[in-house]
């Protein structure tokens, strides 16, 4: 029992980086990602291409990292742009499209492409015990990796100007003008963050199995999950959240199966958006 | 009347397709598949086209008649000509119940978007984890309706062909209704038409119903043409990304849009063909790319080049 | 004056919270038939909201809307308006896609109580709607195409053409010079008299509305701080000016 919680627990820590990006794009720009989980499978591509030639895992999965991060600011300058140009339901409309259009183009491209390229980083010590409780040394590294970006994101969000100032965009749809910051370069910022944070569950997930090209779309499946459950609006809830769905998803597919895990989860969305569409979350968070 | 005018014309030039294909099983096979992918098209007009519900669950809607006509007929051994029609309701009536609730609880585009893509998913994986029904991945083998009917490739191409000729009479008759009115006012500016004594409700859920009863009819007929039923079939790729991309290409909002957006996406999808798995790259191109620069579609080319009232 | 009292509309006790504060409290009046009811208050003050209210747009926190001595409140909004209560709003939201006829031409079709027993069909009700509206020589342009003003009297051509006992028309010149201030205040009076529409106007142009409106209700805050005759609510505006002078942002 214990070990399936923990399991859960961690896994929910990397699904909340993934799904923290969607709410903020979300929040931020009005637009839906459905390309997030792409942004994860590119850092991890691009790590693995970097190990192959030779690279250390540690610098590897940096740049991996920092490749996914400059891929959401390329995203947020180009494609997205001509969705910004709207307001409202059209806006969401033009960005639901071009995002699904993009994330099958980066889906076929590294199929075509790097159809055999997948990220496995293997750690020195493959568990630790402590208390009597044997532990992965991936957890460890991923739960360390994942508090620690969300420390940082959390002491920016509350610490900073800027911070307050998206947050108060993210949670009362105020406008950014009247925030005093400006619009499209707080967008960038907060895209090129989402993809750093998705990068980082993609470099964990090379931790913990491994990656393929082709896991895009089911990333994004379930960081949208997520970020429903949570409330689109809350970061808080969406960590929370994370957590949540982690654990649940650890025990059901312990007990029942993937199969009925992923359509709990997926029940679980729907309602969340039909019952209480600002999150199951929001209430307490 | 233009509009009827139109209708003829569309179904004298496809019903002389299969004499030109001059019986080659191949051609006949890809005509067959292009008629399917107009019906659905005309169903997603009326869904996106008029009344702006973006659905992200027209393969599983296709996909939940075909499978529950099939296996109902395969367990039971009831028939088909009683099962389709099941299939088809139970489709109508998911689409219709998924707008209802959309536009009562106010949803917007993006959590209509979020429910119905966890609709897909669900059935996908549901209809790979009922494996002793389904047979998952493998698929299951089905065979024409018995006295030629989807059996042998004029015969089921026919039977397609009659299919999207309702589809089209029916879109028509309801354009040329006040229910057509109505979707102009409510895509237009849903709160003036709401003002102006339209049941802003009670029309959009109609175009998701009729919309779905056609995407479940186009499942079902394709489910026992096609030989074999796999989840593949009825993928977010393999249907709704490709109805999507067929509708922007002809034209929304229009009558020939459909069907000149499925035969322009049939020849890109014979041109691609032979480049295996690129499809998925040019597909996901092609929908950014319409969406950005082509929104008028075809049809919009056509108006302007012929200088004719297209319907 | 209206020959006959009749109440065709009536609010009793409405209020309206959004998040904390009332937009509306407790707000209660009375539409006579074939009366201009003008409704004033500084900006925020609540107007458009009651308005809402009434047309079934927003759900009264507390409160009842009567029309003919029906509970309206809680209807949606099309049945609302089928049933006789028309709406034109602040900014005019035209049917973009269609021309000036076929805008008007949907009230007709669809906002209409019943007349099946009339031979009189949507294009002809319509075309009379723009006709009244000065609109007429326009009706196959692209709604698009026209200026505001000409906008909003599409908006009250649609509203008209669906026949209705009463329409209530928010802000119906705002932006306008006075020549055609002057305009506006004949044809929403030729409109009561020829159609027997009973009419209630917000308006800012203090002017326009004492010039047409039989009766005046002032509202502030979401409250109702006077009403009656024009003159009588102009007298008492000059003595308390602080109260209802429009500096919304005072607070109470
Ligand atoms: N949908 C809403 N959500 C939150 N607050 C609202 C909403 N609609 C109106 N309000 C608030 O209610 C108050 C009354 O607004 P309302 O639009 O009714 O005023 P008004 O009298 O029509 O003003 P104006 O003369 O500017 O048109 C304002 O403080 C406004 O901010
Ligand atoms: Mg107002």
């Amino acid at each position: 029992m214990v070990p399936i919680l923990i399991d859960g627990i961690v896994y929910g820590l990397q699904l909340s980086l993934l799904a923290v990006g969607i709410t903020l794009i979300y929040g931020l720009g009005g637009v839906l990602n459905l390309a997030h989980g792409q942004f994860a499978v590119v850092a991890g591509v691009a790590a693995a291409l970097l190990m192959g030639n030779g690279m250390g895992a540690a610098p590897a999965s940096f740049l991996g990292v920092a490749a996914a991060g400059i891929f959401g600011l390329l995203i947020d300058r180009s494609l997205l742009v001509p969705a910004y140009r709207y307001r409202g339901e059209e806006r969401l409309l033009l960005g639901l499209v071009l995002t699904l259009g993009l994330s099958f183009v980066i889906d076929g491209y590294l199929n075509l492409s790097h159809p055999n390229v997948s990220l496995t980083i293997r750690l020195p010590m493959p568990s630790l015990t402590v208390l009597g409780i044997t532990i992965r040394s991936a957890a460890v590294v991923t739960s360390l990796l994942a508090i620690l970006a969300f420390g940082l994101l959390f002491l920016f969000l509350r610490g900073t100007l800027l911070g307050k100032a998206i947050r108060s965009i993210i949670q009362n749809e105020v406008g950014a003008e009247l925030c005093g910051i400006s619009p499209s370069r707080t967008r960038t910022l907060i895209v090129a963050l989402s993809g750093l944070l998705a990068g980082l569950a993609g470099v964990a997930q090379g931790l913990f199995s491994s990656l393929g090209t082709e896991m895009g779309v089911e990333f994004t499946i379930l960081a949208l999950i997520v970020a429903v459950v949570g409330g689109v609006r809350s970061i808080n809830g969406t960590f929370v959240a994370g957590i949540l769905l982690g654990v649940v998803n650890a025990l059901a597919s312990y007990y029942m199966g993937a199969y009925v895990t992923l359509i709990i989860l997926l029940g679980a969305a729907m309602l969340t958006i039909l019952i209480r569409p600002s999150g199951l979350l929001a209430y307490w968070t | 009347m233009a509009r009827y005018a139109t209708l003829l014309l569309v179904g004298v030039i496809l019903a002389l397709v299969p004499l030109t294909t001059g019986g080659s099983p191949y051609y006949s096979r890809i005509t067959t598949l292009m008629l399917v992918l107009m019906v659905y098209a005309v169903a997603f007009n009326m869904l996106f086209g008029h009344t702006k519900q973006l659905f992200l669950c027209l393969g599983a809607l296709a996909g939940s008649s075909a499978y529950l006509s099939v296996v109902l007929t395969r367990e039971l051994g009831l028939s088909p000509w009683a099962t389709i029609p099941l299939g088809i309701l139970v489709a109508g009536f998911l689409g219709g119940l998924f707008s209802y609730v959309s536009v009562r609880r106010g949803l917007g585009v993006i959590f209509l978007g979020v429910v119905t893509l966890a609709f897909s998913l669900i059935f996908y994986n549901l209809v790979l984890g009922l494996r002793e029904l389904t047979n998952g991945e493998t698929g299951i083998v089905t065979q024409g309706l018995g006295a030629g009917i989807l059996e042998g490739p004029r015969s089921s191409y026919y039977m397609l062909f009659a299919l999207l000729m309702i589809a089209l009479v029916l879109y028509s008759a309801l354009m040329s209704s006040r229910v057509g009115v109505a979707f102009r006012a409510l895509s237009d500016d849903e709160l003036t038409a709401e003002l102006a004594g339209i049941d802003v409700t009670r029309y959009k859920v109609i175009a998701a119903t009729v919309g779905s009863l056609l995407m479940g009819a186009g499942g079902a007929f394709y489910a026992y043409y096609t030989g074999l039923i796999s989840p593949a079939l009825f993928s977010l790729i393999s249907v709704d990304i490709v109805v999507l991309i067929t509708l922007v290409f002809g034209g929304m909002g229009s009558l020939v849009g459909p069907v000149l957006g499925g035969a322009a996406v049939t020849v890109i999808d014979e041109l691609v063909r032979p480049f295996g798995q690129l499809n998925v790259l040019v597909y996901g191109a092609l929908l950014i790319v319409l969406f950005l620069a082509f929104r008028g579609g075809l049809v919009a080319v056509l108006r302007k080049t012929a200088k004719l009232p297209i319907p | 004056m209206s020959p006959r009292n009749d109440v065709v509309l009536a609010g009793e006790r409405l209020t309206k919270y959004f998040g904390g504060s009332p937009a509306l409290k407790d707000v209660s009046f009375r539409v006579e038939q074939g009366e201009i009811l003008g409704l004033i208050g500084p900006n925020g003050a609540g107007k458009t909201t009651l308005l809402n209210v009434i047309s079934g747009i927003l759900t009264p926190s507390a409160g009842r809307v009567l029309f003919q001595d029906r509970d309206i409140t809680g209807m949606r909004p099309h049945a609302i308006a089928r049933l006789g209560v028309a709406r034109v709003l602040q900014t005019p939201r035209p049917f973009l896609s269609m021309t000036v006829l076929e805008n008007v031409e949907v009230g007709a079709l669809f906002g209409g109580r019943d007349r099946r027993g009339k031979t009189s069909t949507a294009v002809d009700q319509a075309e009379f709607a723009l006709r009244l509206m000065g609109l007429h020589d326009k009706r196959d342009h692209p709604v698009g195409s026209l200026n505001l003003q000409e906008k909003k009297m599409v908006e009250l051509g649609r509203a008209l053409a669906m026949g209705p006992e009463v329409t209530l028309i928010d802000e119906a010149m705002s932006g306008l010079n006075p020549a055609e201030i002057e305009d506006s205040m004949r044809l929403i009076q030729r409109v009561r008299d020829e159609l027997k529409v009973t009419i209630v106007w917000v308006e800012h142009v203090m002017k326009a509305i004492m010039g047409a409106a039989e009766r005046v209700m002032v509202l502030n805050y979401g409250q109702v701080i006077a009403g009656g005759s024009p003159g009588e609510v102009a007298r008492d505006e000059g003595g308390s000016r602080g109260r209802t002078g429009s500096c919304p942002c005072s607070g109470t």
